[in-house]
C-alpha cells in the first residue's frame, strides 16, 4: 500500500514537473541561445562560428546584430581573438585567429573558445564556451584493381605527437551545389583502430567539370571533442561535363538581338514595303503641292 | 427618287457644308465631355496609386481595358471596309459613307492606343517599347500594325479631303478665323487641275489596295495578343478570322448608327437615302451570318469535346455565372439584327439605326466575355489569394476611364463633323455630274 | 611574453581585427578558389592585393587575400547585364517530393519574408489537387518553372523578363512597363502583380533594384519566384528549400546531377528514374524546370493540411 502511495506521488510530481515544462515551453518568454562551434577547413585555418537564436516554445529565431567578443581560452585583453564579429540575418558571426595568438595558440593541444555577447538587450552579458583539442584530418584517393578508393585518417594532437583517433564519424562525400553527394550506400564511416576509414566510390559517370574532375570531402562534423574538420581533394573520377546551352541560339525566346532569322526576315519585308509605299505616298502629296504652285 | 432630282453644285455644296452645333448638339458635346473630364479624373487617381483602384488582380489581370482596347481596334477596321473595298469595287453608293467611316476608324485606333496606354502598370515607360523592343512579342506587332494603321487611315481622312478644303476656303467669311487657318494648313495648295486629281486619283488607289491587308493584320495580330497563350476560350487557332470577322460587323454596324444621327442631325436626307440604308443593310446582314458562323465554330467545337481546362470555362459561358451576358450578346448583337434586317422593312432607317445600336452594344459585351471569362478559369486552381481575387467587376474608375474612352471617340467624331464635311462635297459633285453625262 | 604579445596585439594594424571582424565564413570563399568547377569564376571575385594575417592549425602565420574571404553579402553586386546572362556552366533544377508536402506553408512564409512580398501575393502557392474525379487529394506547392520554352519571355515586349544561360527567368523591375502579357500566357498562374505600392521598409525601398533579389519589388510591374539565384551564388540554397522541414523542395544543378533538400542530396537522374518524376502540364511543351514526385507512400494524410488552408474573407 505505502509503495503503491510513493509511486502515486512520484507519478503526481513527475506529471506536475512536465505539465510546468510544458507551459514553460509554451509561454512567451523567449531564450536567448548562444552557441560556438569550432571548424577548421582544409587543416589551413581554424576559425569559431558563434550563433545567436531566440528561443520561443519550439521556434528558433535567428538574431541579428549581436556584438561578440571572442576569446581564446581566458577572458582577458591579450586573449582576445575579435571584437568586432557581429552576427548576420542567418544569427551567426565568424571569428578567425589573428597572428597575435600563435604562441598562445601553439602553446597546448586543448583550447576553449569563449564568446561574450552584447548589443542586443535579450543577449547582453550572454557567455558561451566551447572545448577543443586540436585534429586532422587527411584524404587520400586511390584506384585499385578497377575499385577507387578513398581514405580519411583521422588524427589529433597529444603531447605533440598525432595519434590517430579510434571510433569517430567521418563523413565522405562528393562536393555538389548546397549539399553533398553520398559516394557509396553510406553516408557515415567509423574509424578504426588507426583512425582510418575508407570508403568505395560508387558514383560511376557522375558529371565533374570539364576535365572530369569531381571534389571528394571528407567531414567530421559536430565532435564533442574535436569540433568540425573538412578537408577536400579534387579527383578525376567524373565523367567530364558537356553540356548544351541554348542560350545564345536564336529562338522565340530570346532577346531582342537573338530573334529568329525568319521572323526578322518575314517583319522588315511587310514593314518595309508598306512603309516603303507610305513614303511614296507622302511624296504624292508634295508632288500634288507642287502642282498646286505651277497653277497661279 | 432622290437620285432623278438633279442638285446644283451650289446647293450640295451649301447642304454638306460643316453646320454650326444647335442646342441639342451643343448638349450632346457637353455631355461627352463631362464623362471625359470624370474619365480624366478617374485616371488621375490611377496615376497616383496605381492600378490597384481598378478591381484587376492576379487572375483577372486583363479587364475592361483590354475588352475596349479589342473593341475599338474591332470598330477601327470599317475604314478599310467602307472606304477602300468599296472604293475598289467601285461601289458608288458608299461616296457619302466613306468620310463617316475613315472618321470612325482614325477615332477609335487613336483611342485604342489611349485605353492601352492606360492599362499600363508603368506608362511613363512607354518609350522601351522602341528602345528595347522585341520583335519576337505579339505586342511589338500590335504596335507596329496599329501606328500603321493608323498613319494609313490619317492619310485616307486628308486626301480625299483636299478637294473639299478648297470649297471651305472659297469663302472664307462664311467660317470662324480658327477653322479658317485650319482649312488654309492642309488644303490651300489644291487647284482641282486635271493633274492634281490624277496624283490624287492614283494615290487614293494605292491606299486602299494597301488598307486592306494592313486592316486584316490589325486585328488578326491583335486576335494573337490571347491566340498565342495556352489559356482555354483564347488557345484556338479561329481567332485571327473570327476577330476579324467581328470587327466588319461591328464596324458596320457603327456606321449605320453614324449614318442616322448625321442624317437626322444635319438633314442630309437627300444624300444619305433610304437606298443606303437598304444596301447597307443587306451588308450587314452578311456580315451578321458570317460572324455568327465563326461564333459556332468557336464555340461548338470544344464544347463538342469537353476538354478538361475548357469544360469549365464553356459550361460557365453557356449555362453559368457568364450565361446571360453571353446570350444577351448573341441575341442582341447577332441574331435578332440579323431577323430584324432580312426583311425589307427592317432595312429603313430608324430600324436600322436600332439594329446598329444594338450590334453596337452586342459587340461590346462580347469582347468583354472574350478577355474576362477565361482568365477566371487558369489552369491550377486559384488558391492562396484573397477572395477578392477570385471575382470581377470593374470599379468605378474603370468604368468612369472605359466610358471615358468612348465618350472621346464619340467626341472626336463629333467635332471632325463640325470643323469638315461629313460627306464629301467634291466627289458627290462629281458623282452627280456623271450621273447626268450618262443620262 | 604576455607583455609582448600585449605590445604586439597593439601594434598590430587595426585592420586585422577589422578583417577578423568581417569575416562571414572561410568555407565558401576559399572553397570557390579551389573549386574546380567553375570554368571561370563564378564568385567573380578578383584578387584585391590586399593580404591579411590569419593563423594556421599548426600555428603557422598563413596570408589570405582579403577578397578570397567570403563577402559580406551587401557587397556582392553585379552589373544588369551579367545578372540577365546568369551563371556559366550551371542548369537549375528543383524537385518537389509531394509524398512528404503536409500543407505547412513554411515555404511560402519564408519566401514572402525573405522578399519582402505581402502575403496576398504569394509567389510559391500551395495548392490542394485531385486530378480525376476517383483520384485521392494531394498538396502541390508551386514556385515559377523556369521553363526551358517560356512562354512568359516569349510575349514579352521589352526584355524585362528573360532567360539566362542558368536556366533561371528573371524579372528586370526598371525595366517593365506592366502590360502583363506574362502574366496571360504563363500557364502556371506563378506570376503576381504590384497593383499598388508595395509596402516595404524605408531602407528595403530606397535599394538599387536587383534582378537576381528581385528586391525592392515596385508598383506596377510583375514578380515571380526567382530561385534565389543571389544564394546559389554563394552556394546555399533558396529559402523555401531551408525552410520546409519535411525536406519537400530538392534544389540542384542539372548538370552536377545531384539535387539536395539541405539534409539529403540525391543524384537527380536516380531520384526521377526510381520515384518516376514527372512535369507539370508536360504536353504544353514549355519544358518546365521544376519536377514532382507523386504522391506515393504519404509521409501525411491529405486532412493534415487541411487546417492550414486560410479562409480569406477579403
Amino acid at each position: 500500500m505505502k509503495r503503491l502511495n510513493n509511486y502515486r506521488i512520484t507519478f503526481l510530481l513527475a506529471a506536475l514537473l512536465i505539465s510546468s515544462a510544458a507551459h514553460s515551453q509554451d509561454s512567451i518568454s523567449k531564450q536567448p541561445l548562444l552557441d560556438v562551434v569550432y571548424f577548421s577547413y582544409n587543416n589551413s585555418i581554424p576559425y569559431v562560428q558563434v550563433m545567436a537564436r531566440l528561443k520561443q516554445g519550439r521556434k528558433f529565431d535567428p538574431v541579428k546584430g549581436v556584438t561578440l567578443k571572442v576569446y581564446l581560452d581566458s577572458i582577458s585583453s591579450s586573449s582576445l581573438m575579435t571584437d568586432k564579429a557581429v552576427t548576420d540575418e542567418t544569427g551567426k558571426a565568424d571569428a578567425a585567429m589573428p597572428p597575435s595568438l600563435q604562441k598562445e595558440w601553439n602553446a597546448s593541444a586543448k583550447h576553449t573558445f569563449i564568446a561574450e555577447a552584447s548589443g542586443v538587450k535579450e543577449f547582453e552579458g550572454e557567455k558561451a564556451v566551447t572545448e577543443v583539442t586540436k585534429a586532422r584530418l587527411l584524404i587520400d584517393t586511390a584506384t585499385v584493381s578497377e575499385t577507387k578508393n578513398i581514405t580519411a585518417t583521422f588524427l589529433a594532437l597529444e603531447n605533440g605527437k598525432w595519434t590517430p583517433i579510434k571510433d569517430a564519424d567521418v563523413k565522405i562525400m562528393i562536393k555538389r551545389l548546397g549539399g553533398n553527394l553520398t559516394v557509396g550506400d553510406e553516408a557515415t564511416y567509423t574509424t578504426d583502430s588507426s583512425g582510418t576509414v575508407t570508403a568505395e566510390f560508387k558514383r560511376d559517370s557522375i558529371p565533374g567539370d570539364a576535365n572530369g574532375n569531381i571534389v571528394i570531402i571528407a567531414k567530421v562534423e559536430d565532435n564533442d571533442t574535436y569540433g568540425n574538420l573538412s578537408v577536400e581533394k579534387t579527383a578525376k573520377w567524373g565523367a567530364p561535363l558537356t553540356y548544351d546551352s541554348t542560350f545564345n541560339d536564336r529562338s522565340l525566346f530570346g532577346t531582342r538581338d537573338k530573334a529568329p532569322i525568319w521572323l526578322l526576315l518575314m517583319a522588315y519585308l511587310i514593314i518595309g514595303i508598306v512603309w516603303g509605299t507610305l513614303a511614296y505616298l507622302v511624296f504624292q502629296i508634295f508632288k500634288i503641292k507642287k502642282l498646286g504652285r505651277r497653277v497661279v | 427618287m432622290d437620285t432623278t432630282i438633279r442638285l446644283t453644285e451650289e446647293q450640295i455644296s451649301r447642304d454638306l457644308y460643316p453646320q454650326k452645333f444647335g442646342i441639342r448638339g451643343k448638349i450632346w458635346v457637353a455631355i461627352l465631355v463631362a464623362i471625359c473630364l470624370i474619365g480624366a479624373f478617374a485616371y488621375y487617381l490611377q496615376l497616383k496609386e496605381g492600378l490597384v483602384v481598378t478591381h484587376m488582380r492576379d487572375y483577372v489581370s486583363w479587364g475592361i481595358y483590354i475588352s475596349n482596347f479589342v473593341f475599338f481596334v474591332a470598330i477601327s477596321l470599317v475604314g478599310s471596309l467602307i472606304t477602300a473595298i468599296f472604293r475598289l469595287s467601285n461601289v458608288r453608293w458608299s461616296t457619302p459613307l466613306t468620310r463617316i467611316a475613315e472618321i470612325i476608324a482614325v477615332s477609335a485606333i487613336v483611342f485604342a492606343s489611349i485605353i492601352i496606354v492606360v492599362d499600363m502598370g508603368r506608362p511613363e515607360r512607354f518609350l522601351n517599347l522602341l528602345l528595347h523592343g522585341r520583335i519576337q512579342s505579339p505586342i511589338t506587332w500590335d504596335v507596329i500594325v496599329i501606328g500603321t494603321y493608323f498613319f494609313i487611315s490619317l492619310l485616307l481622312l486628308y486626301l480625299p479631303l483636299m478637294p473639299d478644303l478648297r470649297i471651305l476656303n472659297r469663302d472664307p467669311q462664311k467660317n470662324p478665323r480658327l477653322l479658317n487657318r485650319l482649312y488654309r494648313f492642309g488644303g490651300s495648295f489644291w487647284k482641282g487641275t486635271k493633274e492634281q486629281f490624277k496624283v490624287s486619283n492614283r494615290a487614293i488607289t494605292i491606299l486602299c489596295i494597301i488598307i486592306i491587308p494592313v486592316a486584316f493584320c490589325i486585328h488578326t495580330v491583335t486576335s494573337w495578343l490571347f491566340a498565342t497563350t495556352y489559356r482555354p476560350g483564347w488557345d484556338s487557332t479561329n481567332f485571327g478570322a473570327y476577330f476579324v470577322s467581328g470587327a466588319f460587323l461591328v464596324g458596320a454596324g457603327g456606321v449605320v448608327v453614324a449614318m442616322y444621327v448625321f442624317r437626322k442631325s444635319y438633314h442630309l436626307e437627300k444624300y444619305i437615302t433610304v437606298l443606303h440604308f437598304e444596301k447597307m443593310g443587306r451588308i450587314v446582314v452578311l456580315l451578321a451570318l458570317l460572324y455568327l458562323y465563326f461564333n459556332v465554330n468557336e464555340y461548338l467545337v470544344p464544347a463538342f469535346k469537353m476538354k478538361k481546362p475548357e469544360e469549365q470555362h464553356l459550361t460557365q459561358l453557356f449555362a453559368g455565372e457568364f450565361a446571360p451576358i453571353f446570350w444577351f450578346a448573341i441575341l442582341i448583337g447577332m441574331i435578332i439584327p440579323i431577323f430584324i434586317l432580312i426583311f425589307k422593312k427592317g432595312r429603313k432607317p430608324l430600324p436600322m439605326f436600332i439594329a446598329g445600336v444594338m450590334i453596337v452594344i452586342g459587340a461590346w459585351f462580347k469582347r468583354y466575355l472574350i478577355v474576362t471569362p477565361t482568365l477566371l478559369h487558369p489552369f491550377l486552381p486559384m488558391n492562396d489569394v484573397p477572395q477578392s481575387y477570385k471575382h470581377y467587376f470593374p470599379s468605378w474608375q474603370e468604368w468612369a476611364i472605359a466610358m471615358g474612352s468612348l465618350a472621346g471617340a464619340l467626341l472626336i467624331i463629333t467635332f471632325f463633323a463640325r470643323v469638315y464635311p461629313i460627306i464629301p462635297i467634291q466627289e458627290t459633285i462629281n458623282e452627280q455630274n456623271e450621273k447626268a453625262e450618262q443620262l | 611574453m604576455a607583455n609582448d604579445n600585449n605590445v604586439n596585439a597593439t601594434s598590430k594594424s587595426r585592420r586585422e581585427f577589422i578583417a577578423a571582424g568581417l569575416l562571414a565564413g572561410l568555407v565558401a570563399g576559399c572553397g570557390s578558389h579551389t573549386d574546380p568547377f567553375t570554368p571561370g569564376e563564378d564568385q567573380s571575385v578578383a584578387a584585391s592585393g590586399e593580404k591579411v594575417k590569419l593563423l594556421s592549425v599548426d600555428g603557422e602565420v598563413i596570408e589570405v587575400d582579403k577578397a578570397f574571404l567570403k563577402p559580406v553579402p551587401e557587397t556582392q553586386h553585379f552589373t544588369n547585364s551579367e545578372e540577365r546572362k546568369g551563371i556559366p556552366g550551371k542548369k537549375f533544377v528543383m524537385v518537389i517530393d509531394l509524398s512528404r508536402c503536409k500543407n505547412l506553408k513554411k515555404c511560402q512564409a519564408a519566401c514572402d519574408h525573405m522578399h519582402h512580398i505581402p502575403p496576398e501575393q504569394n509567389w510559391i502557392k500551395v495548392y490542394p489537387m485531385k486530378d480525376a474525379a476517383h483520384d485521392a487529394s494531394y498538396w502541390q506547392p508551386t514556385t515559377c518553372m523556369h521553363c526551358d520554352n517560356p512562354p512568359c519571355v516569349k510575349v514579352c515586349p521589352v526584355d524585362a523578363t528573360f532567360k539566362r544561360q542558368d536556366g533561371i527567368v528573371l524579372i528586370d523591375s526598371d525595366r517593365c512597363i506592366g502590360c502583363r502579357f506574362c502574366m496571360a500566357a504563363c500557364p502556371y498562374s506563378t506570376r503576381v502583380f504590384n497593383w499598388g505600392e508595395p509596402d516595404l521598409p524605408e531602407d528595403i525601398a530606397k535599394m538599387d533594384y536587383s534582378c537576381e533579389t528581385s528586391i525592392p519589388q515596385k508598383k506596377g510591374t510583375v514578380g515571380k519566384c526567382d530561385f534565389c539565384p543571389d544564394m546559389t551564388r554563394m552556394g546555399m540554397l533558396p529559402h523555401c528549400v531551408s525552410a520546409c522541414p519535411n525536406g519537400v523542395f530538392f534544389f540542384g544543378d542539372l548538370n552536377e546531377d545531384s539535387v539536395t533538400n539541405g539534409s539529403e542530396t540525391f543524384r537527380f537522374s536516380d531520384l526521377i528514374r526510381d520515384k518516376a518524376g514527372y512535369r507539370l502540364m508536360e504536353d504544353l511543351g514549355t519544358k518546365p524546370s521544376v519536377y514532382y514526385l507523386p504522391p506515393v507512400n504519404r509521409n501525411f494524410p491529405f486532412e493534415s493540411g487541411l487546417e492550414n488552408e486560410k479562409n480569406d474573407t477579403k
